[in-house]
């Protein structure tokens, strides 16, 4: 987990010193590298948060933070062989509660998941919820998210992607490939051999991200567009953890053919096309719109997203570009002529 | 009360924010009866040593204010109490953490099982304010010392949070506070200004919502009279929250009356639609939940799907999008929503 260590802000860092304390009394003689492990921290992190907490402590009677106001450990130990024995402690007995947007978070990232198979029991799930609110400093605030994985239990309409989810999370789980038939945006479908890597969703939509056997790269396939999926008994041959394996945090990744575009749109409408627009482009404000640039794989996806926000984004150029949006609009607005 | 010590401002300086934060939570843990003002400047790490006896501590004095809610932002229960005969006086308020609201009560605790889900939860977050939280939670719950099951890799999460209205939103929320925004609705040429009460921020088929009560003008906001409960989308929210006073209480779980409204809306909403028969349009709409196939496909080149929605503008939107992949049957104002659309990409591009 330490690769994926971030710099922490000041009131990342108190929520740091305050959860470390607690786990150090438990962890007498911890290394700095199991603290680094169990809270996903650099031991760099941990050995200047350890060095604050043995200098930190309380005014004490004669306010002159004396020695025995003050934390303290083995220095000796510390030093010579990054164990963490603390000698001294001051004011802290236990565990911080979590903040009122703390459990709100959780909670709401709970109810978002609830329809995972390995939430099956909605019972569990509801006391889990139950102990974050309990847990926290203040009633948890009013966030809710709707339940988005697809369930085949859903008390309104089951969804009818739920199969193929089943399916997918069970060839991960076994590490198997799956056969699939994959339909692309302009209708054509192709059957594909897959190793299934990882599970991805954004907001309702969901992807799997696999090792494509045609291919022969990572691809990302939108479960609305697989049909007919089995798994086989063949063992997947690349795994998230190999080395020309790379599952980026993004789901559109840039790629060398990408077609480039200028738009103009409306500048609250830009966080919708934040994952088209590359780093660095240039954005020029021109009459309260927003000229940028996007950049698409084909104008297949290009004429569907920008009519999709009619008067909100315009392709400005190239004439191609322009033309086959137009025609898209044109041939749609034919059908109710 | 001692004397300053070291009060240079270069040493001063030298005491990073989290160190001064850190102090002030121990020494206010520490303390039964709480310390005064005055006491914590003087004497808390951090503060003792730009604290100048008998000067001007203003600076200081508001840096403390910010402090105060940073550490109260984190979940610690800071509290103050009035003096006996004194109370209102600034001066002799004093301030403390008790112990039992700080701690996380004895009995809670998470099993390995509940661990995993909870990271999962965590993930979730990846944008915006939420991302901290979550990261600040997960770091409190670590300290309880708990591991995962297994590592989480077969799911990454996400849900987006793009609204540039959600943090101010948010914040108002958590304050109580009444606020005030412009609000475009469809069809309207300019937005107009509306003044609510928040009640929850509920995230419905990707897009955020705003559940509020109307203010009405003129009324007394705590009266048992209330406004209208209005939903309202955030990307409609066309320009800054405006944080007002303080909002009366309003009791509820008003997240999960949100949600189940818009599941009823979502249930009535109904619209026909004709799709061609394996394109992008059929796939993606008939993969949809709630979808139903209203013709068999049998050789056919276009096939009927009936489809649930709660916003038809939003509806129109889309359906736009698949351009001559889909032609609306019912009803006749998502039929127009759609053909205006068209007509519009057509006439912006020509």
């Amino acid at each position: 987990m330490a690769d994926r260590a971030q710099p922490l802000q000041a009131r990342d860092k108190l929520a740091f010193l305050l959860s470390l304390v607690p786990w150090l009394m438990d962890h007498d003689g911890a290394k700095v590298s199991e603290a680094a492990e169990h809270f996903g921290m650099t031991p760099q992190q941990i050995r200047e948060a350890v060095e604050l907490i043995a200098v930190s402590g309380v005014p004490g009677e004669t306010d002159a933070y004396q020695h025995g106001d003050l934390f303290d450990i083995n220095w000796d130990a510390f030093e010579e062989r990054d164990e963490i024995v603390i000698t001294n402690l001051v004011a802290i007995d236990d565990s911080p509660r979590f903040s009122a947007r703390e459990a709100a978070a959780l909670i709401a990232g709970l109810q978002y998941l609830s329809a995972l198979p390995e939430n099956a029991d909605r019972g569990a799930i509801a006391s889990l919820m139950s102990k974050l609110s309990r847990g926290a400093s203040a009633a948890p605030s009013q966030v809710g998210v709707e339940g988005a994985v697809p369930s085949p239990i859903d008390a309104v309409a089951p969804d009818p992607l739920a199969p193929t989810l089943a399916l997918i999370r069970e060839s991960v789980e076994r590490g198997v490939q799956l056969e699939l038939d994959y339909q692309n945006s302009q209708g054509q479908r192709e059957r594909r051999r897959v190793d299934p890597l990882r599970i991805e969703s954004i907001d309702t939509d969901w992807y799997l991200r696999g090792w494509c056997h045609l291919r022969e790269a990572v691809r990302t396939f939108r479960l609305d567009r697989i049909s007919n999926a089995i798994i086989t008994e063949q063992p997947i041959e690349h795994r998230a953890t190999d080395s020309d394996v790379r599952l980026p945090d993004v789901l559109f990744e840039p790629s060398p053919d990408d077609l480039e575009v200028t738009i103009e749109v409306v500048p609250s409408a830009m966080p919708l096309l934040t994952d088209y627009i590359p780093d660095g482009a240039t954005t020029v404000e021109h009459d309260g719109r927003i000229r940028t640039t996007l950049r698409v794989s084909h104008y297949h996806g290009l004429k569907r997203l920008i009519a999709s926000m009619p008067g909100v984004a315009t392709v400005v150029a190239p004439p191609s570009a322009r033309a086959a949006v137009e025609e898209w609009a044109r041939e749609g607005a034919a059908r109710y002529r | 009360m001692s004397s300053t010590l070291g009060s240079t401002s270069s040493a001063a300086s030298r005491v990073p924010v989290e160190e001064r934060l850190f102090s002030l939570v121990l020494a206010l843990l520490a303390t039964e009866s709480g310390l005064t003002k005055n006491e914590i400047l003087s004497t808390v790490q951090g503060y003792r040593q730009k604290f100048r006896a008998g000067g001007d501590n203003a600076n200081l004095e508001r840096q403390f204010e910010r402090d105060k809610d940073d550490i109260r932002d984190l979940g610690v229960p800071l509290e103050t109490i009035d003096s006996p005969g004194d109370a209102g006086n600034n001066q002799t308020l004093r301030y403390r953490i008790p112990r039992g609201a700080y701690e996380l009560p004895s009995d809670i605790s998470f099993s390995p099982d509940e661990t995993t889900l909870l990271n999962l939860a965590a993930m979730v977050w990846r944008e915006g304010s939420l991302s901290g939280e979550s990261r600040r939670a997960l770091l409190k719950l670590r300290s309880l010392g708990v591991t995962a099951d297994e590592p989480v890799l077969g799911y990454a999460p996400r849900v987006r949070l793009r609204d540039a209205a959600f943090e101010p939103l948010s914040a108002a929320l958590e304050k109580h506070l009444i606020v005030r925004f412009p609000y475009l609705k469809p069809g309207e040429d300019h937005a107009r200004e509306r003044e609510v009460i928040p009640l929850a921020l509920v995230q419905y088929q990707g897009r955020w919502h705003l559940s509020a009560e109307e203010v009405v003008p003129g009324a007394r906001t705590d009266s048992a009279g209330e406004g209208a409960r209005k939903t309202y989308l955030l990307r409609r929210i066309v320009g800054p929250v405006e944080p007002g006073k303080s909002a009366p209480a309003r009791p509820g779980d008003h997240a999960a009356a949100a949600l189940a409204g818009l599941d009823e809306v979502w249930e009535r909403g109904v619209a026909e639609v004709e799709v061609a028969c394996d394109s992008d349009a059929a796939t993606r709409l008939g993969n949809r939940r709630g979808t139903e196939r209203l013709t068999p496909e049998s050789g056919e080149s276009q096939t009927r799907l009936q489809l649930h929605y709660v916003d038809l503008e939003i509806l129109a939107d889309e359906l736009a999008g698949f351009g001559p992949e889909v032609l609306v049957v019912s009803p006749p104002e998502l039929r127009e929503a759609v053909v205006t659309r068209l007509e519009r990409t057509v006439r912006d591009h020509g």
